[in-house]
């Protein structure tokens, strides 16, 4: 089974401190620390664990900087057999639409049984991407893929819906899987691993190599643009308890006990 | 397997399998690691011999189990090293990513943040925010660097060790800087982990730190750091665990204190300090120093002594199934002696005697604390706060 | 007369929450831009919905087909590409739920209609659509336009938005032929399935005690369950300890989880992304225990205890069963 997944470079923001840039349209980058995003994580290692079950090739695309090299170098030394990044400064400002473009004019002439990605992205959250890769593709699609199971030509999955319920779908290949977290554990990448990934080759495409515009691409092909980013305003401020752990103890169960709650 | 070269290169073939190295493993009580059944097994893995029943060696998943404490690789007649051979083991397990998730998060905490909780590195010298301190990073030069270590910079009780050291330093007027937010883990539990590639990293990254800021003296808060760079960097770093830094002082006579501090105090030997690095007088010393303090033994101690479980990665990875460490065992035997105290000379160490007095419910009986609290309270007893 | 669409989402035999969200703010929006507020219901047998969806629609659109009975993102996009396109309504509001992740990208992209996802607010600056997003798990808001154009499509985060008793209407129900034509085959809903969970049902429970990564293991559980069982109280949890496998899905609060309004929530080593504190945040009374001074969950609690969970917890349990016996 031949798959590509499909991922993306992010800053880790859930422990850091953040600060908005100048411009007030981004956050300042500096001091984060890059990763591949969690979501496209699990794509990855699902795609992996197909291709160790059913054989067939892994190909990990991303369009990004040229500091996306080390997502796909975990990509590769993960298990992908191939990497492919688009860059291009006319990418820049692209939108999950314009990116799902230059995603499926890179992708559309590549043999590929499954697509592979995360539900959505940790730093946007748009989880459009991958939906609208698919509609470009005229491949059918599932997202929040909970687990993945191949049948002869077909793909039967276990969707999560809200609340713990889920759903089986059944889709006929080649498809689109927008997987989320949880479907498998992905396993540890040595150091190692990826200094010997560094041996396999990236393959870099630029605009004009997938054959766009610029006004396809960028905040011009984009559905979206920002106009700011803020922190948003506090709305509510805990009051923070303070004291040795016993006497903030003491003052949990009074509050308890006058609210009746004991 | 290319990872097998470090396993060839060990010693197991002359393995006699007398047991001993089972048999004083602490772990093995309740774990499925069987140090003498793994040199057998590793022994099958490079010679044209097989085993019946067929090995798995990436099913071995108990070698996370180890604390590294080394008391096998100390009591073995032949010098197999079997704590060694397990770290290899380790490595063939790491590169095939089968890794406990808790460890593998340590790891790339390491790996991206500098230290195993992966924490902030803006957040590394906060504890020393209060405090007189010289930072090689903005400049200050010293003659000496005191090298914190992940876990006094961070854990909030470890962190009272750092606080006592710096105000102990202070105190006797020592020039010394920390690296402060520049300073990342030194890796020796990456080591025993068996992330070899990620160990390769840090010794370059700190090795060249050392030498951008031309650091010739290092004085450690942990055994564990002081393990590393003193045998694991391969370099003649000048390195001292601060137990030998202050041991030193009191030889020369520059160590007096000034208050009596009036308990019984037990010490735990660390495993860095002591089974591997002979350290044992040392610590010893500076208590006893300490006017008004009764030194008394536990039962197992020096050579003897018990792991307290948080090496080896241990402090990020629990024995599946497992309820109770040997801290708390540890704690019932202080107890048993009479101490008040029982101090400790390694982070690891109090952190999980600290844990073991709370689960065992010993508050009002015992109190762990670090040989350089003990210290800053026989300097100026309002430095540290005896609960 | 322009149209604002509000897509009903149903499950099982019941309309869903979000539903209603969206229609409360499709009224808003549909009387500051003059346009009819319709809403859009789709299904196979959906007879039940009309009456409540007149209440709150100007107009009511019915498709009714069986193939229509399962969500099914590809039918509902045949069925809303035909609508959209003859219709041209000014605003297509979708819930940013499973349904509406598997629905709104690709219609969007078929209809070539600009789409923003996941919204916590938005507003018609004029003809320009403007919306308000959060980024970077909640710890940036972002405001956004929209390419200009005559038709948009916008999925809207579930419990963000009120749910209003509407001003007492009775929208016209009109039934409109399904366009479907074929049998979709080569994507099949199969059946629903519950995974094994236990007896309890968080969304009704009274005392909820939640645990979040800082739990670290889980090895560490009896800490936090002494405390439910002290409190009387049922053990939740955010997404990752159901990644991990650590408790059933069933007990994740979350958007993607459970919304939960217990009278007391106490949430144990969770930093409070949006996508918990959204399942939870209408609750009467909300402790928050979490090391990190700066953990968004403090901006949703009542109380916080910036302090190790393994310290205060089991000293929270002791003086809980203290005062009860």
């Amino acid at each position: 089974m031949n798959v590509i997944v499909c991922v993306k470079h992010v800053p880790e923001t859930a422990e850091a401190e953040i600060a908005i840039h100048e411009s007030g349209k981004r956050i300042k980058t500096e001091n984060l620390v890059f990763d591949i995003n969690e979501w496209d994580d699990y794509a990855v290692e699902e795609a992996v664990l197909l291709k160790e079950k059913l054989g067939g090739s892994v190909t990990a695309v991303t369009v990004g900087p040229e500091d996306a090299d080390g997502t796909l170098r975990k990509c590769l030394a993960r298990g992908a057999d191939r990497a492919v990044r688009l860059t291009d400064k006319a990418f820049e400002g692209s939108d999950s639409y314009a990116i799902a473009k230059i995603l499926y004019k890179a992708i559309k002439n590549l043999p590929f049984d499954l697509i592979l990605t995360g539900a959505q992205a940790g730093d946007d959250g748009c989880a459009q991407v991958g939906v609208v890769l698919a509609e470009l593709l005229g491949i059918p699609h599932v997202t929040m893929v909970k687990k993945v199971e191949s049948i002869e030509g077909l793909v039967k999955v276990e969707r999560e819906l809200e609340g713990g319920l889920e759903e089986i779908m059944e889709l006929k290949l080649p498809a689109l899987l927008a997987v989320q977290t949880g479907i498998n554990e992905p396993r540890y990448i040595s150091i190692m691993g990826i200094r010997k990934a560094m041996k396999k080759e990236i393959k870099v495409l630029s605009l004009k190599d997938v054959g766009l515009t610029e006004e396809e691409v960028g905040e011009s092909g984009s559905w979206i643009t920002v106009e700011k980013m803020f922190i948003p305003p506090v709305e509510k401020e805990a009051e923070i308890l303070t004291g040795g752990v016993d006497e903030i103890a003491t003052k949990i169960v009074e509050t308890l006990r006058a609210k009746g709650l004991i | 397997m290319e990872e097998l070269s470090t396993i060839r290169k060990l010693n197991f073939n002359v393995c006699m399998q007398c047991g001993k190295c089972t048999g004083s493993c602490p772990v093995f009580p309740k774990s499925k690691l069987n140090p003498r059944r793994l040199m057998l097994e590793t022994a099958y893995l490079t010679s044209p011999l097989t085993m019946h029943p067929p090995l798995n060696i990436y099913e071995k998943s108990e070698v996370w189990d180890c604390t590294t404490c080394s008391t096998c690789s100390y009591r073995c007649p032949r010098e197999v090293e079997p704590m060694d051979v397990l770290i290899g083991l380790r490595g063939l397990l790491i590169e095939q990513g089968r890794v406990p998730p808790t460890l593998g998060d340590a790891l790339e905490g390491v790996y991206k943040y500098g230290n195993p909780w992966g924490l902030s590195p803006s957040k590394r010298s906060e504890w020393a925010q209060d405090l007189e301190v010289k930072y090689v990073s903005e400049g200050e030069k010293a003659e000496l660097l005191y090298f914190v270590g992940c876990a006094a910079s961070y854990d909030s009780r470890a962190q009272e060790v750092a606080r006592a050291l710096v105000k102990n330093l202070n105190t006797l007027g020592v020039d010394f800087s920390i690296l402060g937010n520049k300073e990342t883990c030194c890796g020796n539990e990456v080591y025993s982990l068996g992330e070899k590639g990620l160990f390769e990293i840090l010794v370059e990254k700190n090795l060249s730190l050392l030498d951008q800021y031309g650091i010739s003296r290092i004085l450690t808060t942990s055994p564990h750091c002081f393990n590393a760079f003193k045998n694991k960097y391969g370099k003649d770093l000048t390195v001292q665990h601060y137990t030998q830094y202050f041991a030193d002082l009191i030889d020369k006579g520059k160590l007096k204190f000034p208050q009596r501090v009036e308990k019984v105090v037990t010490y735990q030997d660390p495993c860095f300090l002591g089974k591997h690095n002979d350290i044992y007088d040392e610590p010893r010393k500076i208590i006893e120093n300490i006017p008004g303090i009764k030194l008394v033994e536990l039962n197992l101690s020096r050579g003897r002594s018990v792991c307290c479980e948080g090496g080896g990665g241990r402090m990020w990875y629990d024995i599946p199934g497992e309820r109770g460490r040997l801290a708390e065992t540890r704690v019932k035997e202080a107890i048993d002696v009479g101490a008040d105290i029982l101090a400790v000379a390694c982070p690891f160490c109090l952190l999980t005697f600290d844990d073991a007095i709370k689960t065992t419910g010993n508050e009002d009986k015992i109190q762990v604390m670090d040989i350089m609290e003990l210290v800053a309270e026989a300097f100026l007893p309002s430095n540290v706060q005896c609960k | 007369m322009k149209e604002l669409f509000v897509l009903a989402e149903h499950r099982q035999g019941e309309l869903r929450d979000v539903t209603f969200e969206m229609l409360t703010k499709g009224v808003e929006l549909s009387q500051k831009t003059n346009a009819d507020l319709t809403a859009v219901l789709l299904g196979h047998n959906v007879e039940k919905f009309e009456k409540e969806l007149a209440h709150h629609a100007k107009k009511v659109l019915i498709i009714d087909d069986a193939r229509l009975e399962n969500f099914n993102a590809e039918a509902y996009q045949r069925v809303l590409f035909h609508l959209i396109s003859e219709r041209k309504p000014s605003l297509t509001l979708i819930g940013h739920t499973a349904f509406g992740v598997d629905l709104a990208p690709s219609l969007a992209a078929e209809l070539n209609l600009p789409l923003a996802t996941d919204c916590i607010d938005l507003d018609f600056e004029g003809e320009k659509l403007v919306v308000i997003r959060q980024v970077y798990g909640g710890k940036v808001n972002v405001k956004a336009s929209l390419r200009k154009s005559e038709s948009y499509i916008v999925t809207l985060r579930p419990a963000t938005f009120e749910a209003h008793e509407p001003k007492p209407r009775d929208g016209d129900i009109v039934k409109i032929a399904s366009p479907l034509s074929e049998d979709i085959t080569y994507k099949r809903f199969i059946e629903y399935f519950q995974p094994p969970a236990g007896e309890v049902d968080i969304s009704t429970a009274d005392i909820i005690i939640a645990i979040g990564r800082g739990i670290k293991d889980t090895e560490n559980m009896p800490v936090v369950e002494k405390l439910a069982e002290a409190l009387g109280g049922v053990l939740a949890c955010s997404r990752p300890i159901v990644d991990k496998g650590w408790l059933p899905s069933d007990r994740q609060v979350g958007t993607s989880g459970k919304i939960v309004k217990p009278k007391l929530y106490i949430a144990i080593g969770i930093s409070g992304q949006f996508q918990h504190i959204s399942g939870m945040k209408n609750s009467d009374l909300i402790i928050a225990i979490n090391k990190d001074s700066e953990a968004p969950i403090f901006r949703a609690a009542d109380y916080g205890v910036v302090e190790d969970l393994f310290k205060v917890v089991p000293s929270l349990t002791d003086k809980i069963l203290e005062e009860k016996h």
